[in-house]
């Protein structure tokens, strides 16, 4: 068995942060007096990642996910716990461990602004010592994937978000880096978009055979990628482990969409499931989830049914569950 | 402006604070050059980088935090001194003032004690770089650091013109190192034998503040929360 690319174990990071009370007397008050906060951003979270996985970082805001990453990108000292990635301690920040790894932060760029990409593209060619044939061999590669050969001489600036996002990842991944951290890649764009740049993630991961570690709001981008989920809440890890186990553990329900060439009387579906939306000629049914299909078959059987859709609980609502029975088993 | 201030106070006079009319206007170009060269830094902004969190993209890059701001200060002073060069020329050149040069032994010192000044600043730069990793407020600390440079580093006038007692006092401090020593090697007001003596005391500085940095730098990203970014 091959030898795990990321191990984190036990891993804490604790902030102090300070209290203040609104108004300009509690200012005056807070220079001699303080009230000191400790916050566990993250709470002994241990996991290990084997080469080549997707994994899927989902927790709400501030649960933790961004700190673990920094953490593991050696931008932040934990409180305690250890760290390997690729075998190095990250916050030795050692060349070798940086030349071999990218942080993709969705909200931060690292291209120059005043110009185009492509002068950051050449400095990150001499920070990370690339030679000149596999710099223009990635470089056009990566161009052609993101279809962005008009925009990398054009000032940054000048580009529109989408434009700028794809050349942040090439910015990030000339280097050929073996794991790949990505925070909110797909924030703020469209959804032509987010899909061209979860496929090309998706071909990245195949063609290199990087590791990756993805946090994202968007379900989407989880669903499409990652086989695999690690769940934060709070700075704890509450799941690790494939999506499919969370969909069907905490998916009960399935929806029924229905459309009739008649209308319908509200007290004829009650028997067949939940009623959650009804309007004489349409309605839509929770059913649990192992029976859907036999009521389904029942449904189109005896009533005039013109269409019928079964759909799976969107990701989101499962999410919102796994993370509200935690919080009641807390 | 300098220049017009002691003209005038030349008119009548040969002598003043134990300056010759040419060994001031010499002190005053030289004054402006050094300060091109030692005092003004690229690294103003660096306490508001890294309190923002913007240094986090440096830090993820293979490559030494210090040598990048050194770079970075090396582009700005090599503008900042073509400028000051320029600058200067067209001032000489319309009005025609002597100018002493020293002996070539004595300017290649010169050039040595000008990088020592530049080293020194360029760590005090860094020094307050280091206010970023736990307060925002760095405008206060700076404003008085610069007010105070522009008097105890002979920015304004030579410090040989100060009280006896006050001159004792900020030999105690790295700031003559920063333009008025090395105006005064210039203008041979510096005897050979105390050379040496005052090259060891910028040596001493500079390895003290390269230590003070590395102190804080260490504590410093060790506290760094990479906000925002």
């Amino acid at each position: 068995m091959s030898q795990p690319v990321i191990t984190v174990a036990n891993l804490k990071k604790h902030f102090t942060v300070y209290k203040k009370q609104p108004g300009l007397l509690a200012s005056f008050r807070s220079l001699w007096h303080r009230e000191y906060e400790t916050v566990a951003a993250v709470d002994g979270v241990s996991f290990m990642i084997e080469q080549g996985e997707v994994v899927g970082f989902i927790g709400q805001n501030g649960a933790g996910k961004t700190t673990t990453l920094k953490m593991l990108s050696g931008l932040l000292y934990p409180t305690s716990g250890d760290i390997s990635v690729l075998g190095f301690n990250p916050w030795d920040r050692k060349s070798a461990f940086q030349k071999q790894f990218s942080l993709v932060l969705g909200q931060k760029n690292q291209l120059w602004w005043d110009l185009p990409a492509m002068e950051t593209f050449l400095l990150n060619q001499a920070i990370y010592d690339i030679p000149e044939t596999q710099f223009r061999k990635t470089l056009d590669k990566l161009v052609e994937l993101l279809d962005v050969a008009d925009c990398i001489h054009i000032q940054v600036r000048k580009l529109s978000l989408g434009q700028r996002m794809k050349c942040e990842l090439i910015a990030a991944l000339l280097h050929n880096p073996k794991v790949l951290f990505l925070d909110e890649p797909t924030i703020g764009l469209d959804v032509i978009m987010q899909k061209t740049l979860r496929d090309f993630i998706a071909e990245y991961n195949r063609e290199f055979g990087a590791t990756v570690i993805l946090t994202s709001h968007y379900m989407d981008d989880v669903k499409e990628l990652c086989k695999r989920v690690i769940m934060i809440d709070r700075g704890k890890k509450i799941y690790d482990g494939s999506l499919q186990n969370i969909i069907d553990k905490y998916a009960r329900n399935k929806t029924l969409s229905l459309v009739f060439s008649e209308s319908v009387p509200k007290k004829s579906l009650t028997t067949f499931g939940s009623m959650k939306e009804w309007n004489k000629t349409s309605a839509t049914l929770l059913v649990p989830r192992k029976e859907a299909t036999k009521i389904a078959a029942r449904l189109l059987e005896s009533l005039p049914v013109q269409d019928l859709n079964i759909e799976e609980a969107p990701l989101e609502a499962i999410i919102r569950e796994v993370f509200g029975t935690q919080a009641k088993a807390a | 402006m300098a220049l017009s201030v002691w003209s005038v106070l030349f008119v009548n006079q040969t002598e003043l604070f134990g300056y010759t009319r040419a060994e001031m206007i010499s002190y005053i170009f030289v004054a402006a050059l050094l300060q091109g060269l030692i005092l003004a830094t690229a690294l103003h902004g660096l306490a508001g980088r890294i309190y923002s969190g913007e240094i986090s993209t440096l830090l993820l890059k293979p490559m030494s935090l210090g040598s990048y701001f050194a770079i970075e200060e090396i582009a700005d002073k090599a503008r900042n001194v073509l400028f000051t060069l320029i600058e200067s020329g067209i001032l000489i050149a319309l009005f025609q003032p002597q100018i002493m040069f020293p002996q070539l032994a004595v300017f290649g010192m010169f050039l040595v004690w000008a990088f020592g000044g530049t080293i020194l600043n360029f760590l005090f730069s860094l020094l307050f770089g280091t206010l970023g990793f736990w307060s925002p407020e760095t405008w206060g600390p700076k404003f008085l650091f610069f007010i105070f440079i522009d008097f105890s580093a002979g920015k304004l006038f030579p410090l040989n013109i100060l009280p006896e007692w006050l001159q004792t006092v900020l030999f105690l401090t790295p700031f003559p190192y920063l333009t008025f020593m090395q105006s005064q090697l210039f203008l041979g007001k510096v005897s050979p034998e105390s050379i040496l003596q005052h090259s060891i005391i910028i040596c001493f500085w500079i390895v003290f503040f390269f230590l003070l940095n590395k102190f804080l730098w260490d504590k410093g990203l060790k506290n760094y929360a990479a906000q925002g970014q």
